[in-house]
């Protein structure tokens, strides 16, 4: 169970700890929500800038509609509801990342409003918990501004790249549930295709809400921590942060100042930004150049009917039905969680086989996931068809092949380029077909010829060391006899004579 | 002074990019296009075979951008701004083989009414439609005042300008030559300098009413840069109305005349007192021997309306101009927050700032309710009166759109509200458009700019067909009693520009013969 939280210290007992995060991800299309250039992380500074991303004079913008598929996707996958008509709005405020010295987000009617995330086990917490979602809107991202050297830098690759704002009620008691939630958010953006969650890219930042109050009283003042970039800060923050104000509390008679923080991601403490006197009008207005966007429900259910399962529904439909571990189906989802092809193929292999579903998810996930990572190549559907795995491992069950057979079919299959054929092709062209028996029993003479000692031994009655020259035969056929046939037949010629 | 004539010849028309200060008269350009320019323009374009405006000689606003002239918007906060691209009207025309001859002057980004907020190093521009005895300069009007001039004095053709409360009908009045503000959402504002985008349109500037639909007609399509601007679809269906509407009017029998079967209804709010002007009783008189019906109509929160206009320009202005002194695009390069301020005050002129700071107070938390959703309810209400006073439908108000939906009132983060999309209701016995004077007198003398209270009034003219989107054309209507123009205004439903030329048509007819 991941958790970066230090046990909470006896002043923290009788406390109770109230969190609500804001989370910012970008929304994973070909261009930026109100212009045609690109989205790109790591190309030159200011390369891929249109006119409206610098708030060129006369330009004006225009909504790119994929951004909101993906965006309603995420909603309906959280169980929001949709707003059938949304709008856009400016928030204003005068800085170096936003050249238009306005932002454009959803501030009177977002696209959508009111869903939840449920936590439980699987995602590492005792007890499960309801996360409410507030809303989730559709907003720019503002340019990247850095100081270097004292020299202030701008780089609008980013300016105007669109996110998703998601606001979850404070329901979440503890940084680890914090965590959990971003967590699992993560991975559903992932399965959604919105989102990739790279938290260290910054393509997914998180704010912080977070409040203490002694249990049965109400909660205390809040304080926003911003800009978190990865979970562990994230939980640290929160912890620290719960520290801070549990301290302000017992020792100082003064209300807590409600206020903006940030990390100090090297001492693990949060710092004062500014205080809420500071905060700025935003004078938030209506943006006339875009009109409101009207979603019919017809285009809602069209996209709800096309809602991918979940890496934990899927999860708990698969252990449900095979007796098969959530870790495994995990590390299947993992190896690529937004389209499940790795899922879908092991799926595909057991084909609903109760019976199969250990065995198979041992071939796939440990025996051809292995070999695949031993010899360094990437998952890849074509290496081995689920058919023709689930012939493999048919063969093995009813003692056709042996084991060493099969995974040396693994092998072949991951390495070699010539077209994937049948079982049977595969074992002829590896020479690998069983042996008839008159020719078993030319090698089993052979096996007693090379040990004639152990071939003594077993004559005058030590049976034990008969396995010897099974393995013997087994080198001699190069893996191809039959072990349970070889005991027979060596059985058969020592005995008789 | 010696007062210009109407005719300026070519040759004394300079080159350069330079604001034109001029040595004997002053001129409405800001930029004139060099013979050179002009004709290579006229070759790049003439690629198409059945151009409609070859040859045709086209001034625009200074707020329109153009690939060979500084887009200054006549403030000195742009005066380096070099767009590398061309406004979508600009396009339009250039395509149809038209040469743009020069960029005109206007008020510091549309805001005033008689282009006399101009930056440093700007002569200003006088009224050339006067009789040529009058020796006092009067003022063009503004915002469009330099385009009105251009055209009134014959140095073009036609001319663009824009209107977000007036700014092309006003100068058109003035100057008298035809003022047309097309229905908004009609014409593409991709290029165009925003100044408040909720009201803000393309304009057209022209000696007559043909001039003036030919160039309507060549701007008249859908833009997908501009969101705003409506599709084909609205587009037919407005003009199925229309011609149903027409096919309508013309079934009552009666004896024939140009108007046969038109309603044409005169605001009460409009008819002010003396000496602000009024409709001429001869000119009542020639349309209804036109045929025409003219009655008196009402129109309540025609006169309520004119604070939500300054307040909602006033706020989008403060949003739309947040932008100057960032560094971003010009010569200026500011230094942090305290170059920011020094940009902005040195480069943004008196009224500019003005209004800027009105509209930044009306946005603010404690007054947006009280303010800028009054006004957003202001408009609606008087929307609502336009189509019940109109006998053809609204053919696109079922649709709802941004700039009608009010942030609920009572609090600013409680649910959506979506607004009525109720179906569109004409009006039986309603008219098919309104006639007022665009004006309150003949252009003023520059000297005596009228008192603020005069300015109201004016307002109250223009204004209510910017917040009703409406098209509203001014028409010469013959000459005051000092001899200077006076235009009438005539408006109707929206996209229903058809209407508006039929009975401007009448009273430019009549305009000429007196």
């Amino acid at each position: 169970m991941p958790t970066t939280t230090k046990p909470s210290s006896r002043e923290e007992d009788g406390w109770q700890t109230v969190i609500g995060l804001e989370i910012h991800a970008q929304l994973k299309t070909g261009r930026k929500l109100f212009s045609n250039a690109k989205i790109s992380h790591h190309d030159p500074p200011n390369t891929h800038v249109e006119p409206f991303d610098r708030a060129y004079p006369g330009s004006l913008p225009v909504l790119d509609p994929e951004a909101i598929r993906l965006s309603i996707l995420t909603a309906l996958s959280l169980g929001c509801t949709i707003n059938p008509r949304s709008t856009f709005d400016r928030k204003h405020y005068f800085y170096h990342d936003i050249p238009a010295s306005y932002q454009i987000t959803q501030h009177y009617n977002p696209l959508a409003r009111g869903g939840r995330i449920r936590l439980d086990e699987m995602d590492g917490l005792e007890h499960p918990i309801e996360v409410n979602i507030e809303q989730l809107q559709v907003e720019q991202d503002t340019a990247k501004s850095q100081l270097i050297a004292g020299r202030r830098t701008i780089d609008l690759n980013r300016a105007g790249v669109g996110l998703m704002e998601i606001v979850t009620a404070p329901d979440m008691r503890s940084p680890n549930q914090a965590g959990a939630f971003v967590r699992k958010l993560q991975s559903l953006l992932r399965r959604v295709g919105s989102g990739d969650g790279d938290m260290e890219n910054g393509n997914l930042r998180v704010d912080a809400n977070i409040s203490v109050n002694r249990i049965g009283q109400p909660f205390g003042t809040r304080c926003e921590i911003k800009n978190l970039n990865s979970v562990r800060f994230l939980q640290q923050a929160l912890v620290s942060e719960r520290r801070r104000q549990i301290e302000h509390y017992t020792t100082s008679s003064q209300p807590l100042q409600q206020e903006t923080r940030g990390l100090d991601e090297t001492t693990g403490e949060t710092y004062s930004l500014r205080s809420k006197e500071d905060a700025e009008d935003y004078r938030y207005m209506p943006d006339s150049n875009l009109p409101a966007m009207i979603i019919p429900p017809s285009y809602i259910q069209q996209l709800q009917s096309t809602l991918p399962e979940m890496p934990w529904q899927t999860i708990s439909r698969l252990t449900s039905t095979y007796n098969i571990s959530s870790r495994d189906i995990a590390t299947l989802i993992n190896l690529d969680d937004q389209h499940f092809s790795v899922v879908r193929y092991w799926e595909d292999v057991v084909s609903g086989d109760k019976t199969l579903g250990k065995k198979s998810m041992n071939w796939v996930a440990h025996e051809l996931l292995g070999q695949l990572k031993r010899v360094g190549l990437d998952w890849n559907i074509d290496r081995i068809s689920p058919k023709l795995m689930r012939e493999v491992i048919l063969a093995v069950e009813d003692g056709s092949i042996t084991g060493t057979t099969a995974k040396t079919i693994i092998r072949h299959c991951i390495t070699s380029s010539s077209p994937q054929t049948s079982l049977n092709d595969i074992l002829e062209y590896l020479g690998m077909t069983s042996l008839p028996e008159e020719n078993l029993r030319e090698l089993c003479q052979e096996a007693i010829r090379r040990l004639p000692k152990e071939s003594e031994l077993i004559k005058k009655g030590n049976t034990k060391i008969i396995s010897r020259l099974i393995g013997e035969v087994m080198k001699i056929s190069s893996g191809r006899a039959d072990a349970k046939l070889a005991r027979e037949v060596l059985v058969d010629l020592l005995m008789k004579e | 002074m010696l007062h210009p004539t109407r005719r300026l010849l070519r040759h004394s028309l300079t080159s350069g990019r330079q604001p034109r200060v001029s040595v004997s008269q002053p001129t409405p350009y800001s930029w004139v296009a060099s013979d050179g320019l002009l004709e290579a323009e006229v070759k790049a374009y003439r690629a198409s075979t059945c151009q409609s405006l070859v040859q045709r000689h086209i001034a625009i606003k200074e707020n329109i951008t153009y690939r060979h002239a500084p887009t200054t918007c006549s403030s000195a906060i742009l005066k380096d701004f070099n767009s590398d691209y061309n406004a979508t009207c600009v396009e339009l025309l250039l395509h149809q083989g038209a040469a743009i001859c020069g960029q005109t002057k206007m008020d510091e980004f549309g805001m005033g009414s008689n282009t006399t907020h101009l930056p440093e190093g700007y002569t200003p521009v006088y009224n050339p439609g006067g009789p040529v005895d009058d020796d006092a300069p009067r003022s063009v009007g503004g915002s469009s005042g330099g385009s009105a001039a251009a055209v009134a004095e014959g140095s073009c053709w036609a001319a663009l300008g824009t209107d977000t409360g007036g700014s092309v009908r006003l100068p058109a009045s003035y100057c008298g030559v035809v003022g047309l503000k097309p229905s908004y959402r009609l014409i593409s504002r991709f290029g165009v300098v925003s100044y408040a985008d909720s009201l803000d349109c393309v304009g057209i500037l022209a000696r007559d009413i043909s001039i003036a639909s030919q160039i309507f007609s060549t701007l008249n399509h859908p833009d997908p840069r501009d969101m705003t601007n409506v599709s084909s679809v609205t587009r037919q269906r407005a003009h199925a109305l229309l011609v149903q509407h027409i096919e309508e009017i013309q079934r009552h029998g009666g004896p024939k005349g140009a108007l046969q079967g038109y309603r044409i209804g005169i605001p009460n709010q409009t008819r002010l007192p003396s000496p602000h002007l009024t409709i001429p009783s001869e000119l009542v008189s020639y349309l209804e021997s036109q045929r025409a019906t003219v009655v008196s109509v009402d129109i309540p929160s025609w006169t309520k309306t004119l604070p939500a206009y300054y307040v909602l320009a006033s706020a989008e202005a403060s949003s739309n101009l947040a932008r100057y002194g960032g560094g971003f695009f010009g010569s200026a390069q500011p230094d942090g927050e305290e170059g920011r301020r020094r940009v902005r005050t040195e480069g943004f002129g008196r009224e500019v700032k003005k209004r800027l700071l009105a509209g930044t107070y009306a946005l603010s938390a404690n007054q947006f309710d009280n303010t800028y959703l009054k006004a957003l309810y202001l408009r609606r209400t008087l929307r609502r009166e336009f189509d019940s006073i109109f006998r053809i439908p609204h053919p696109v108000r079922s649709y709802p759109s941004v700039y009608e939906s009010a942030p609920n009132s009572d609090t600013t983060s409680s649910p959506p509200r979506p607004s009525s999309t109720s179906t569109a209701t004409s009006a039986p016995d309603g008219v098919d458009v309104l006639l007022h004077p665009t004006a309150i007198s003949t252009a003023p003398p520059l000297s005596k700019t009228l008192s603020s209270e005069s300015e109201y009034a004016q307002d109250l003219l223009t204004v209510p067909a910017s917040l009703g989107g409406l098209p509203c054309m001014s028409v010469p209507a013959g000459v005051g009693s000092d001899g200077w123009p006076i235009g009438m205004s005539v408006s109707s439903q929206w996209g229903m520009e058809q209407l508006v030329f039929d009975v401007g048509r009448v009273i430019e007819q009549w305009g000429k013969g007196q």
